[in-house]
C-alpha cells in the first residue's frame, strides 16, 4: 500500500501508534502556537516514518513501535478500514476542518466523518434534550429543527434516542440537513435502532467522531464528544432535559466556548422540562419560534427573520380559530375546551355532556387531524 | 360366585364407562384387583374391608378377584370403592340386588362405611345419561352437582348401609333420590359482590371492557401501578352475560375435576386470576394424571393474567394454541386428554418496569432500552390475538369523591346480551359465535360495497403505521361498536371509535418513540 504520507496520516500514527493523548498532542500543537507541522516534528523526530508506512513494515530496531505488533488494530489496520469504508479524515489546520471547532479550548486534533455536509457547513446550531422525551419535546424537537433546517441553518446533535434522533429526522428535510456527532467509533451503529437514520444522514449530511473505529460507546466517552457537539455550532438548544442531564453538561461547555445557551420551555408541572427552566432561570433565552434564535444572529439572518414571521403568523392564525381548520359542531366544541393544558376523557365527557363513546370518536378523529394529542395516559392537549 | 356393576373413569373431562366385575371363588383367601389399577385403586382393597365390616356385614373368606373393565386403561382414584364393596356384598349373598342393571356406582368408602365425595361427579352424570342408565349412585355430599343431569335419577347416599338400602329394592330409591332446589337457572341478576359502578371515572377502560366482553375481544389494560386494573378486571366479570343451563354444566365439569367437594351446580362466570408465579402445568393444564389448568377453569368465563409482563415468555407462547381452539390437548404416552378452555383473556401490565412511562404527574426512570425491552417480551403472536389495548391513567384524588352516577353492571350487562344475540344471528350456522373469531374473509365481505370505510381504513393504517392485523382487529372492533348500537353497517363513527383501543399513546410503549 503505497499512499501520500500527509498530515492527517501522521496525526493518526501518532496518535493510535504512539499512544498519545489528543489533550496532550494539543498542549504541544499550542506550544508551537498552532503550527501543525512542527508538532508533527514534535513527535516524529527521531522515526522515518515514510519508510514505514510505504513497505507496510516496521523498524524492528525500535522498540516503541515494535509493541504495536501484538495490537490488534494498529494505525495501518484502521487506515486500511478508512480506505475500504470510505471514511474520511480530517485534521486540525485542514481546509475542511471547520474554524468554529477550532476555536475551542480543546479541539480534537482528527475528525473521522462521513458524508460531505461537515465540510460544506456554514452556521450550525445544536439540539440537544433527553433520551426519554415526552410526545411534547419530540414535536418540539422536530418543529425547531425543521425550520432551522429549512432557512439553512445545519443541526448538530449526538445520534442518541429521543429529542436527537427527532431533530436529526427532521433536519433532514430540509436545506440545512445535519451533523450528527458520535460517542463511539465510526464503524458503530449506536444505538442500534438509530440504523436506518444514520445510513440516511450518511447520505444528505455528516457523521462525525474522534473516536477511533472500534472504540465502544462508553460513558465518558459522551461529555468529551458533546464539547464538539457545541464546538461546531453557534448556539445550543436545549429540549427537555432533566435536571441534571447531559443536555445541561452540554450547556456548561457551550457557556465555556462562548454559545449562546436557549431553551425550549415545557409544562410547569412535567418533570421532563426541569433542566430547560433551571436554564432559562440562569440567563438561557427562551425558545418559542426560531425568530428567537435568529434574533441572537441577527447580522446573518437579517432576511430570514422576517421570513419566518410570516411562517409563524400562519401558526397564530390558526391557533387563533382565524383560519378555517375545517371542524364544526361537536368536534369543534371539545376542540375549543381542550385548551393547551392537558385534559383528561373524564373532564372532556363531563364538560361535553355526551355519551363515552361519542367523545372517544371525537378525539381520535382531531387526533387524525393532528390537532390535539396524548401527551399522557388518556389525557389531550391541543397541538396549535 | 360373579357380580358385575357399572363405574366410571375420567378421561381427561370425560367419563368412560368401567365394569366391576367381582369373582368370589374357593381357595386362599385372598382379595386382588385387576385390570391396571392404581395405587389408590389398590388401597380401596383395605377401605372395602374395613367399611363393609364396619357397616355390619362379613367379609366373605373367600379368594376375592376383582377386574376392572376395559382392562387396558389405567386407572386411578377412589371411584371403585362403592362398587366393590356392593360387588362383593352382592355376590356373596348378604344383600338382594334389583337394579344392577340399570345403575352406575361411585364412590370412595371410608373405614366406618361413609360415602365420601370424588371428582367429576357430573361428567359421570352425564355418561350415565349417554348409556341410558336409570339411576346413578353418589356420595351424598356432592349430590346437588349432578342434579340437574334430566334423564338420569341421582341417587345420594351417605354411607355403605343406605347404598345397600337403596340397591336391594326399587321402591326403596325414592327417598334418596336428590332433586336440587334451584328451580331455574337464568335470571339470577348480579350475584357478584363486585359492580361496574364501584370505578370512578376511567371511562374509556370501562367502555373498551364493554366493547370487549361484547365481542369477546381479548383485551390488554395498560397503567402505572395503583390506577385501577385489577379492580376493573375484577368487575368485567359481572357484566358478563349469564350462563345458560348447558353453559353451567359445563364449567361445574371442569371445576368437579379440579376439586372433590363442588356441592352444587356452578353458576356464576368464573374469574381466574393467576399468580405469576404458577407452574406451566398449573396454567395450561397437566401433570402426571393431567388436570385442568387456569385456562381451563377460566372456561366461558374470564383469564385474567396480572403482571402480564411477569410471566415466564414461555408461558404466554403456550396460550396461543388454547386461544385459537378453545381447547387444549395434552398428550400423554398412552392417552391424550383434552379440556376445554373457551376463554376471554383480560391482561394487565405496567407500561414499563418503573409502571410510570406515560404517567402525567411522575416521571419514569426506564431508558428507552429498558422500555423496548419490556415491550419485546410481549410482541409477536400472543399480541396479535389480543384485538383491544387501553390505557388506565391514574386518577386524581379529587375523581374519587366526586361520585357522578354511573352506570351499574346490570345496565350495561342487558346492552351486551342484546349485543350478543345479534352476533349469534350472524354467525348461525358458522363455527364461529363471536366478532373477534372472525377471518379477513368475512371482514372483507362486511366492507364490500362500502367504500369509504374503505378509504378510511387507508387513511389510517397508513397513519399510524397499522400491521394488517391491527387493521383486522380495529374492524372486528368496530364490527362490535356497531352491534352495540345495532346497526346493520359499520359506520364511520364507528371505525374511529375503534381507533382508541388500538393505537392510542401508550398502547404500544415499546413502539412509541
Amino acid at each position: 500500500m503505497i499512499m501520500e504520507i500527509g498530515n492527517k496520516e501522521k496525526i493518526l500514527y501518532i496518535l493510535i501508534d504512539r499512544k498519545i493523548k489528543s489533550s496532550k498532542f494539543m498542549d504541544i500543537f499550542r506550544q508551537n502556537s498552532g503550527d501543525i507541522n512542527k508538532t508533527i516534528e514534535h513527535f516524529l523526530k527521531y522515526e522515518n516514518l515514510k519508510l514505514n508506512l510505504e513497505t507496510g513494515e516496521k523498524n524492528n530496531h525500535d522498540p516503541e513501535i515494535d509493541t504495536h505488533k501484538k495490537d490488534k488494530y494498529g494505525y495501518l489496520k484502521v487506515m486500511d478500514y478508512i480506505f475500504k469504508n470510505k471514511v474520511e479524515l480530517l485534521c486540525i489546520g485542514d481546509d475542511g476542518y471547520p474554524d468554529i471547532l477550532e476555536q475551542i479550548y480543546s479541539p480534537p486534533p482528527l475528525l473521522f466523518f462521513r458524508g460531505n455536509k461537515i465540510k460544506e457547513m456554514e452556521f450550525g446550531i445544536a439540539i440537544v434534550g433527553s433520551r426519554k422525551c415526552t410526545a411534547y419535546g419530540r414535536e418540539a424537537a422536530a418543529y425547531i429543527s425543521r425550520n432551522l433546517s429549512e432557512i439553512g441553518i445545519t443541526v448538530v446533535s449526538g445520534l442518541a434516542v429521543g429529542i436527537d434522533s427527532y431533530a436529526h429526522k427532521a433536519a433532514l428535510e430540509g436545506k440545512g440537513g445535519t451533523i450528527g456527532v458520535l460517542g463511539c467509533g465510526i464503524d458503530i451503529v449506536y444505538p442500534p435502532e438509530n440504523k436506518l437514520l444514520y445510513e440516511e444522514i450518511i447520505l444528505k449530511g455528516s457523521i462525525i467522531t474522534e473516536f477511533f473505529p472500534k472504540t465502544p460507546p462508553l460513558k465518558n466517552n459522551f461529555p468529551i464528544r458533546n464539547r464538539i457537539i457545541s464546538g461546531l455550532c453557534r448556539g445550543v438548544i436545549v429540549i427537555e432535559a432533566g435536571e441534571k442531564s447531559g443536555a445541561v453538561i452540554t450547556c456548561e461547555m457551550a457557556l465555556k466556548q462562548d454559545r449562546e445557551v436557549f431553551a425550549v420551555p415545557g409544562n410547569i408541572f412535567s418533570p421532563a422540562s426541569r433542566g430547560c427552566h433551571k436554564l432559562i432561570k440562569n440567563g438561557a433565552k427562551l425558545v418559542e419560534r426560531i425568530d428567537d434564535i435568529l434574533e441572537e444572529f441577527s447580522q446573518v439572518y437579517q432576511e430570514n427573520l422576517r421570513l419566518c414571521s410570516d411562517y409563524d403568523q400562519k401558526d397564530n392564525m390558526k391557533a387563533q380559530g382565524k383560519q378555517d381548520i375545517g371542524i364544526r359542531g361537536n368536534e369543534a366544541r371539545i376542540y375549543e375546551f381542550i385548551g393547551f393544558r392537558a385534559k383528561s376523557v373524564e373532564e372532556i365527557v363531563r364538560y361535553s355532556k355526551m355519551e363515552v363513546r361519542e367523545v372517544l370518536g371525537i378525539l381520535a378523529s382531531l387526533e387524525i387531524k393532528q390537532l390535539i394529542r396524548e401527551g399522557s395516559f388518556n389525557k389531550y392537549s391541543r397541538l396549535f | 360366585m360373579f357380580f358385575k356393576l357399572d363405574s366410571f373413569t375420567l378421561i381427561g373431562i370425560n367419563a368412560i364407562r368401567v365394569s366391576v366385575e367381582v369373582h368370589l371363588s374357593r381357595g386362599l383367601p385372598d382379595f386382588v384387583i385387576v385390570g391396571l389399577p392404581g395405587k389408590a385403586v389398590n388401597e380401596s382393597r383395605q377401605r372395602v374391608r374395613s367399611a363393609v365390616i364396619n357397616s355390619g356385614f362379613d367379609f366373605p373368606v373367600k379368594k376375592i378377584i376383582v377386574n376392572l373393565s376395559p382392562a387396558d386403561i389405567k386407572k386411578d382414584g377412589s371411584f371403585y370403592d362403592l362398587p366393590i364393596a356392593l360387588a362383593i356384598l352382592a355376590a356373596s349373598g348378604q344383600i338382594k340386588c334389583d337394579i344392577s342393571g340399570e345403575s352406575c356406582f361411585v364412590g370412595e368408602l371410608s373405614l366406618d362405611g361413609k360415602i365420601n365425595p370424588v371428582k367429576g361427579l357430573i361428567s359421570m352424570a352425564e355418561e350415565s345419561q349417554r348409556l341410558g342408565k336409570k339411576y346413578f349412585l353418589v356420595p351424598h355430599e356432592i349430590a346437588n352437582q349432578a342434579s340437574f343431569i334430566s334423564g338420569v335419577g341421582i341417587v345420594a347416599c351417605k354411607n355403605l348401609s343406605e347404598a345397600v338400602e337403596a340397591f336391594a329394592c326399587r321402591e326403596n330409591i325414592g327417598k334418596f333420590i336428590c332433586r336440587d332446589k334451584i328451580e331455574s337457572v337464568s335470571n339470577r341478576g348480579n350475584s357478584y359482590d363486585l359492580d361496574f359502578s364501584d370505578v370512578k371515572g376511567q371511562l374509556r377502560a370501562k367502555r373498551a371492557l364493554e366493547i370487549a366482553v361484547s365481542g369477546r375481544h381479548n383485551i390488554m389494560l395498560i397503567g402505572p401501578p395503583g390506577s385501577g386494573k385489577t379492580m376493573l378486571a375484577r368487575r368485567a366479570v359481572t357484566i358478563m352475560p349469564d350462563l345458560n343451563l348447558e353453559e353451567c354444566i359445563e364449567v361445574t365439569k371442569v371445576y368437579s375435576l379440579y376439586e372433590k367437594h363442588v356441592n352444587r351446580l356452578i353458576q356464576k362466570r368464573p374469574f381466574r386470576n393467576p399468580h405469576h408465579t404458577i407452574s406451566r402445568a398449573g396454567l395450561i393444564g397437566g401433570g402426571v394424571n393431567p388436570r385442568p389448568g387456569e385456562i381451563s377453569l377460566a372456561h366461558k368465563g374470564l383469564l385474567f393474567l396480572d403482571e402480564f409482563s411477569q410471566f415466564p415468555k414461555n408461558f404466554i407462547e403456550d396460550l396461543r394454541q388454547p386461544l385459537e381452539n378453545k381447547e387444549v390437548i395434552i398428550t400423554r404416552s398412552h392417552l391424550s386428554f383434552s379440556f376445554p378452555c373457551n376463554f376471554m383473556l383480560i391482561m394487565a401490565t405496567n407500561p414499563c418496569y418503573c409502571g410510570y412511562f406515560g404517567d402525567g404527574s411522575r416521571k419514569c426512570v426506564c431508558s428507552q432500552r429498558e422500555i423496548q425491552k419490556f415491550w419485546k417480551k410481549m410482541s409477536g403472536p400472543v399480541m396479535d390475538r389480543i384485538d383491544m389495548r387501553v390505557t388506565v391513567a391514574r386518577l386524581p384524588e379529587s375523581s374519587f369523591i366526586n361520585t357522578g352516577t354511573s352506570e351499574n353492571s346490570d345496565e350495561i350487562k342487558s346492552r351486551i346480551e342484546k349485543c350478543l344475540y345479534i352476533q349469534n344471528d350472524r354467525f348461525k350456522g358458522k363455527k364461529i359465535s363471536y366478532n373477534s373469531e372472525v377471518g379477513i374473509k368475512i371482514i372483507n365481505e362486511w366492507l364490500k360495497d362500502d367504500k369509504k370505510i374503505r378509504d378510511l381504513i387507508y387513511t389510517i393504517s397508513g397513519k399510524y403505521n397499522l400491521t394488517a392485523r391491527g387493521t383486522v382487529s380495529i374492524l372486528k372492533v368496530s364490527r362490535t361498536i356497531a352491534d352495540l348500537e345495532q346497526s346493520n353497517t359499520i359506520k364511520e363513527n364507528h371505525v374511529i371509535e375503534a381507533i382508541n383501543y388500538r393505537v392510542g399513546y401508550g398502547c404500544n410503549p415499546g413502539s412509541n418513540f
